[in-house]
Formats: C-alpha cells, structure tokens, sequence
C-alpha cells in the first residue's frame, strides 16, 4: 500500500466512500493511485481545481471500455470516474432534445427515450457498457454513420469543467445555433485532453418504424466485383442507413460464412424498406448471395456486431495480444484496406477482424496474436492506410505495447495549433495528460 | 478593373499590387466604396484597400506582409453577409476571393468535390445536377454567396432541417493562417482526422481565424421523391401548433418554413406571387423528401395535422413547376420587405420548436412597444426565427429604434432557452447580445482559442465578442454559478 497522505485531503470535498485506493494497475494503463467517483458538478469541479493547484494529475473515465484508447502514463494520481455522475437532466421530448450526464450508460439513455419513439442518432460499440461522455469524447461510430453522422452532428450543446475547476458551457438546447465559435466541436473526440464533459445535450431523431439489414456475401472474393456493385448501388437514390463490408474473418463471426459480406441497413417505414431491399437484389452480381435480416431479427444482428471491438472492461485476452485500430481513408478506399486485412494477417500470422463504412471511410480492423505479430500487423496497416492518403490510430491496445508504436500515427502539419488548443486551456497538463496526438 | 499603374505613394499598397499585380487592387476611395459594407448596412467603413488574389500563394502573401506590418486585413466573399462580418471596421485590408472560383474536382463515386472559396454556392449544385447530385445548404442567397462565406458564416437554408448546416458537409480546408501560414485539415475529406475537430472549429467562426482557400465538401444524392405542402392558416397559434406536431410526431421534413400575414403582404407584391390570400395570418411551407414508397403515408400524416389545427386550405403541389414557383415566393422573402418598407432588418434568433407560439407573440408585442412592423418568415422546422424588422432610416431615430427592436426579440428568444442567431452570425451585429447567453468567462473562452489562432488580432478584429466590459477580468476567473 503506498502511503499516500494527500488522499485525505480529497475528504474536504468528497465523502470517504468516493474516494478508492487502488493497490495494482490496471493492464491497459490510464489507472489512477485513487479512484474518486463524484455525483455532482461541484464535485467534478472540487476534484479538477484540487488537482490543478496542488499539481497532481488527473485522469478521467466513464466506465472503462476505452482504457486501452491512447495514453503514454500508466497513472495518474486520481482516476476521476464518471461512473456515479448519471442520468437524464431534461428531456424535451417536443423538441427533439435531451441533456444527459456524461456517465449515463448509452443503452440506458436509448432505452430512456424509446417509449417516445425517439433516439440518439449514434450505433458505438458496446452500448450497453460505454458511457455517453466516453463515446462523445472518442468520438465513438459504428457502421450507421452513413445515415446518422457522427458525434459532431448529434451534439449541440456542452457544460464542460475546465481543468482549473470553471464550468464553460458550450452551443446550448436548440437544434441550429452559430453564436460565437463552435466550441462544442473542440471537445467531441478531445480524449478528454480540454476537460471533464458534464452534460451533453443532443438532437434527437425519431426511432424508425421499421429497419431491416441485408447480408450480401460474395463467396467468390473478388473485391472488383463488390466496388461495381457498390458504385452502382451508391449511385441510385436509394438511402441505406449503412452500407458496411466485413472482411472473410469477421462475417466468419458474424454470418457464419467466411467470405467478404456487405452489411445494407434501411430504416423507414416498411414500405420503403421493402421497396430498397428489391434494388438490392436486382442490382446484385448474380454470384452474390443475399440474405434479409429484419425488424427485431436485424436489432439483434447489430446487438452481436456492437460486442466484436475489443472492450477495456473486460478480462484481457488469454491467449496473445488484443488490439483494435481504427483507420480513415477516402470512402472506396475501404475496399483496399479491407484486402489488405487479409493479406496482413496472413504476413503477420495475426487473426484480423475487419470491417469499414463503404459510405463514409471509417474502418476498424481488431487484430488478435502474438505480441510481435500483433504490432507488425498494425504498423502495415497503417502504411496501407497512410498510402492511400489516410490514417490509422490505435484504439485499443495493452499500456505495454503502447510504449512501442505511436498511437496517433504521428503529427500534423498543425500542430503547433492543437498544442495552442491544449496550453490555453489546461496550461499545468492537469488532465489526461499525454492521452491523445503528439503526446497533448 | 480599370487598366492603369498604381498612382499612390503609399508603400503598403505598392507591395500589395506587386503580390497580387496591379490589376487586382484597389485603393482610390470612389473605388473602394462599394465595399464599405455587407448585407448588414447600418455600419460602413471604408477599407485600406482591396485586393483580388487568384491563388493560394498570392493570398498567403497578402497575409504575410499584412502580418509583417501590422496592417488589420480580412476577407471577403460576395459580401452577402447580413451580420456585418466583411465590413472593414478598422480600415482593414480586404481580401477578396471573388477571383478564386474554380470547381477543381468533383468526385461523385466518393461524394465529394473541392472548390476554390468564391465558386457560388447554387454553381456547384448546378455543375453535378445533370448526374442527379447536390450539394446540400441552401442558403437562400446561394445564388451568389460564397461557399467560402458559407464556411466562414457556417450558413444555413431551408433544407437544413433534416440535411443539416454547412458544417455536416465539410470535409476538408485548406487554410491561410493569420500570420501568412498555409494548413491543410482533413486532406483529400477523409474523416476524423485526428486531432482536435479544426474543421468543426473553423466553420462558423466568422473568418476570425484564417482565410480559407480550398474546400472539399460532401455531395449528396437527389432525393428519389419530393413533395410539397402549401397550407393556410386564419391563426398563428394554428399554424405554430401545427409545427410542433410535426416535428413531434417523428415526421422529419426536408424543409419545414413560416411566413406571417406581413411577410405574406410582401411577398405578394414582389416579383415572385403566388397568389396567396392576404388575409390569412401565416402559411406554412413544407416539404418531405426520400424513398418515394415512403412518402405518400408521411404527406397523409402532415396534412391530418394540418387539419386537425384548422387550416383553411392546404395542398400539395402538383409540379414541379408549381413547387418552384412556392420556393422562388419564399427564397426571395428577405428582399421582397424592400417593397412594403424603405428599409429593413432581419434578425435571426433560434428558440426551442414547443415555444414558437409564445415567442411570436412576445415578438409581436414588441412590434407594438416600437411601433414597427415586424415580418417573421423563417425556418420553423428548426425554430430559427427570422423577424424582420421594417423601418424608414430617412426618419429620425427610427434606425435606432429598429435595432432596439431587433435586439428585444432576440433577448425573448434567449428568454426561452435559445441562441441569439442561428445562421447570419454575430458579426457586429450582435456582438452585444453575446451577453445575453454566454457569461464572461465563456466568452473568454472563446477568445482564448481566437489567441492561438490569431494572436495579433489583425485579422477581422471587432467582431463575433463584446467589448470585454470593465468588471471582466483579463484572466479566467476560476467558477462560474
Ligand atoms: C437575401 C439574403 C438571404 C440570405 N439567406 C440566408 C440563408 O437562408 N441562410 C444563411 O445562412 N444565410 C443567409 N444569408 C446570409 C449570407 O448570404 C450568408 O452568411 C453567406 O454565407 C455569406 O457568404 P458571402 O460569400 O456573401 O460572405 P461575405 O458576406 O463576403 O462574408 C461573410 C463573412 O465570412 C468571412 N469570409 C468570407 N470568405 C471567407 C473565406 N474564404 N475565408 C474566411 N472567411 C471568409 C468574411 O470575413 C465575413 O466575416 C442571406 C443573405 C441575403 C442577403
């Protein structure tokens, strides 16, 4: 037990059963030598003006399904955990709007607004264990992006602890807003590098009447054959929710079948959903295999898909090294990088997982082997990606590993302006220091 | 331009015709009047000068030697504006990216395009129709405006209400930073990149930043169905009522607008009648888009809510000749108030959608108070209020009180739980009226991030904050209630 004297300090602001020593670290790092777990912004912000002015750092989490996301510290002094700090604040279900606290599980706050037919227009993994606050502050997607957007597009409004304890609220509860600097938009994806989340208001939309997904496999993997039929069924007018290709391994998991699989989703009224489904199956090659997931079928379809991404939370592989990787190219692109799972795996002797929004560019590839194998197969996956003009960073992956490649994939030519960002707001590197790009 | 050599002994101009050429700047005050001004007319000033670079490197020189000198620049698109962010209130240098128009690439298997930030905004719609593509905001000056101003502006439209701003389409600036810096964010529009959300952050910051000069943006497909939806209301109460219901029984129309019986008056003796009654007390715009299997049963939907709220008449448009006739009426709404009044001033609050009805009523009891007519033709799907306030600068005092008015409705709509503009932008506008939804310390800020951005605060400065008032401090305070 380190004998920490400063923990008693803690005491003047928060009650002895929020505050937990930690006696051994956790394997993905981001670990604090205490964990406190506020209920109140006042608290949040006691514990950040504490930390910021005695000099002690902080790290913060909502339920740890991202611990493995980044982070070059295996602690800090305190864990802020947001696991305590939940529920709805007000939802204005007239407006369409919802102001949610930053540790409300994503999957409460769904099932929360869906007796009023309405959602949060976001598919992240793990929904049923990621905290709101965690997915806006990743930046967390899934497939459906393509029709919901990201993050970016949900969030309107923000109240933000600034790391010296002030609350900072940004955008507010309307649905078109252009006062002053968009700031909501600097915390969505910051890591949590600017400040605590406090509360997050969304835009909501209305819950489909129906949603159906198509599992279009290609048992001939021929990646030609899937981008003519993908250009041609892009170019329709057709408006599929998502429009996502498995690689063979992962539609092995998830379809049973070990050939590259397109994933088609619609929502609409039945109708329309039929009425695509039918442009599908005419525009298929004829080679090209087609099978109709529907309604509640196709809810629990995605309900497995959300738990293939590795989860911080969860016992640590037995058997070699777990990682994830998300990469960005330009939206075709995806084709390559999903051949190049393939080939990669074979090269590097590592199982890879792959699959990427033929809409929107995003891919995640899970890779799972050897220590050695593991990290070979993530730096080619990243020159694949870099080649094409795009990116890879590291979602997940254990702290020891992410001593040895860069998790962010280098630089930018501006980032003299992120470090700027980053100075002015938490000049003392108070919170979740080194989590995110350039070691910001 | 006129062909002549540069008859001024000023040095800075010198320089600047020798980066840009000769051809492109001006300098004489009879030149450089019509830029003394934006769409928001109550403030001019005259420019330094104003420059017309036809390139990236020609801008980041302007930049640089303004940068170099301590001369106050900005830039300008087509000078659209309606908050007054182009007006060179410090005798700015004006840059000018109306010669920087070009579509350089148009991507449609990746949905995408790159422009140049003076190509019009309705042009790149235009260049991708023929293969059944569009590019998304609408702002109904798009037939001129910049997509360089609608960046800067994060501008809006009538089909923002389910397609989103500007800023749901931008994938990629390239950007001349304030010291003459060139940055590209986003490449070739590949997503997320990582890093802080600088796209998101520089949309919409009234080019208080940098000056963007290359824009990739996201491009849409048509829609496979449309319709359209005139309805007659004898209240307002009606017809707001019938907008709440719309958006709450999960309908998510493309475009969703108001007008009330004064903005009817006008736009009827414009150049784009309809037709409609003049003695109805507001209409009601709608439009639905999508899989045309699914639009039947959502046209049902609305026209039973109409009913249901006493519309007097409601039809669907039968062509689309008939459809663009509506819009044109509705588009060309702002500028139809020049022929009922001298003079007019748009505002553009945003209130929740369930508090239309009382917010209109408050804004027509300030009508009262001032003794002004006050038009509203808006966006109501979104609850993006647009009151016009019409008035006579020839009379005494009236300016005044008209900006007093405008300043009030906008303090209702910040009563409420709203924001004080939901696509004009703050500009000089309302810059005071800042205070009426962010605190000093939230407005600080912002100025914070304009710091790394712009430390010397040449470019477009006097704009988008207040004036810090003497109780601010220079420091951020540590809490705020
Ligand atoms: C009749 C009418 C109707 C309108 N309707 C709408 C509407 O429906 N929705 C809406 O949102 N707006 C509307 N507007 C407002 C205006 O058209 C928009 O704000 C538009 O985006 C401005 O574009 P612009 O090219 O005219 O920019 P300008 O007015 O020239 O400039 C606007 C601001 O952008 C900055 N800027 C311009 N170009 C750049 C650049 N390349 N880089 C950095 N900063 C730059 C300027 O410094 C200034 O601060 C309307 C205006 C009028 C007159």
């Amino acid at each position: 037990m380190l004998s920490l004297t400063w923990i008693e300090e803690l005491q003047e602001f928060l009650h002895p059963e929020q505050i937990k020593r930690n006696d051994s670290f956790h394997p993905l790092g981001n670990d604090g030598a205490v964990t406190v777990y506020p209920q109140a912004e006042e608290e949040i912000a006691a514990v950040l003006r504490y930390a910021d002015q005695s000099g002690k750092k902080v790290f913060i989490a909502g339920r740890g399904t991202k611990r493995g996301f980044g982070g070059q510290r295996e602690q800090a002094d305190i864990l802020l955990s947001l696991e305590h700090y939940a529920g709805i604040v007000e939802h204005a279900a007239a407006d369409m709007t919802v102001t949610v606290k930053a540790g409300t599980v994503f999957g409460d706050l769904q099932r929360a607004l869906a007796p009023y037919r309405q959602k949060v227009a976001l598919d992240p993994f793990w929904p049923d264990e990621a905290t709101i606050g965690g997915v806006i502050a990743a930046n967390d997607s899934g497939p459906k992006r393509l029709g919901y957007g990201s993050a970016r597009d949900s969030v309107i409004g923000l109240r933000i602890v600034y790391p010296n304890g002030t609350v900072i609220r940004s955008g507010g509860k309307v649905v078109k807003n252009v006062a002053g600097y968009d700031m909501n938009k600097l915390f969505i994806g910051a890591m949590g590098t600017l400040g605590v989340l406090s509360e997050i208001t969304l835009k909501l939309r209305p819950l489909a009447k129906y949603e159906s997904v198509v599992l279009l496999s290609f048992p001939s993997g021929d990646v030609h054959d899937i981008r003519s039929f993908a250009v041609s069924f892009l170019d329709t007018m057709m408006e599929p929710v998502c429009f996502e290709l498995f690689n063979p391994t992962l539609a092995e998991r998830l379809t049973g079948r070990p050939v590259y699989t397109l994933a088609i989703g619609f929502e609409d009224v039945e109708n329309a959903v039929h009425y695509q489904e039918q442009w599908v199956e005419r525009l298929r090659p004829k080679a090209a295999e087609m099978a109709v997931l529907a309604g509640e079928e196709a809810a629990a379809f995605w309900r497995t898909f959300n738990t293939v991404a590795p989860n911080g939370r969860l016992a640590q592989a037995e058997n070699g090294i777990e990682a994830a990787v998300k990469i960005g190219v330009v939206n075709l692109d995806v084709l390559s990088i999903l051949r190049e799972s393939v080939l990669i795996a074979d090269r590097c002797h590592v199982r890879i997982e792959a699959h990427g929004g033929l809409g929107h560019g995003l891919c995640q590839a899970y890779v799972h082997g050897s220590e050695e194998g593991v990290l070979a197969a993530m730096e080619e996956l990243r020159q694949a990606a870099v080649r094409l003009g795009g990116y890879a960073i590291v979602k997940h992956l254990p702290f020891s590993l992410r001593q040895r490649i860069d998790v962010w994939g280098g630089k930018p030519s501006y980032f003299f302006l992120l470090e700027g960002i980053k100075r002015k707001i938490d000049p003392n590197k108070t919170i979740n220091d080194q989590r995110f790009i350039g070691g910001i | 331009m006129r062909k002549r050599s540069i008859a001024t002994n000023d040095p800075h101009i010198q320089a600047l015709a020798r980066i840009v050429g000769e051809r492109a700047i001006l300098y004489r005050k009879e030149d450089l009047m019509a830029y003394d001004c934006d769409g928001f007319t109550v403030h001019r000033h005259l420019p330094k000068a104003v420059v017309f670079p036809t390139s990236t490197e020609q801008v980041a020189a302007v930049v640089r030697y303004c940068h170099e000198h301590d001369l106050p620049f900005l830039a300008r698109g087509a000078g659209t504006g309606l908050s007054g962010g182009a007006i060179p209130l410090n005798g700015e240098v004006v840059i000018s990216l109306t010669r920087m128009k070009r579509l350089l690439h148009v991507d449609l298997e990746n949905r995408r395009a790159v422009v140049e930030p003076g190509f019009v905004n309705l042009k790149l719609t235009n260049s991708v129709a023929h293969r059944g593509y569009y590019y998304a905001p609408d702002p109904s000056s798009q037939y001129c405006c910049t997509i360089g101003g609608n960046v800067a502006e994060n501008a809006g439209g009538a089909h923002c209400l389910k397609y989103g701003v500007t800023t749901n389409h931008i994938l990629g600036l390239e950007v001349v930073l304030p010291n003459g810096e060139v940055i590209e964010i986003g490449g070739n529009g590949v997503p997320d990149p990582p890093g802080y959300d600088l796209l998101g952050l520089l949309t919409g910051s009234e080019g208080t930043l940098g000056i963007v000069t290359k824009i990739t943006v996201r491009l849409l497909k048509n829609p496979e169905a449309k319709q359209t939806v005139l309805a007659y209301f004898d209240e307002v109460e009606d017809a707001s009522q019938t907008v709440s219901d719309i958006i709450s029984a999960g309908i998510v129309p493309a475009a969703l607008e108001m007008m009330d019986q004064t903005a009817i008056e006008a736009v009827e003796a414009a150049a784009f009648p309809v037709g409609h009654p003049k003695d109805i007390a507001a209409l009601l715009l709608i439009e639905v888009d999508g899989i045309s299997a699914g639009i039947d049963e959502q046209i049902d939907d609305i026209l039973a809510i109409c009913r249901r709220h006493h519309v007097r008449e409601v039809k669907v448009a039968q062509s689309e000749e008939e459809r663009a006739r509506w819009w044109a009426n509705r588009k060309t709404g702002f500028g139809a108030m020049g022929a009922i009044s001298p003079d007019y001033l748009v505002q553009d609050g945003v209130i929740p959608r369930s508090r239309l009805p009382e917010v209109l009523r408050e804004i027509a009891n300030i009508s009262r108070k001032y003794g002004l007519r006050i038009a509203n033709i808006f966006h109501a799907g979104d609850g993006n209020l647009h009151p016009l306030v019409l008035f006579d600068a020839s009379k005494p005092g009236e300016t005044e009180r008209a900006l007093a008015a405008g300043s009030e409705c906008l303090k209702a709509c910040a009563a409420v739980g709203g924001s004080i503009t939901g696509e004009h932008g703050v500009g000089i506008e309302k810059k005071e009226e800042m205070r009426f939804i962010f605190t000093d310390e939230e407005i600080l800020a912002q100025t914070a991030i304009r710091d790394v951005f712009n430390p010397k605060n040449l470019l477009n400065a006097g704009k988008l904050f207040p004036t810090p008032g003497r109780c601010v401090e220079t420091k951020m305070p540590s809490t705020v209630k």
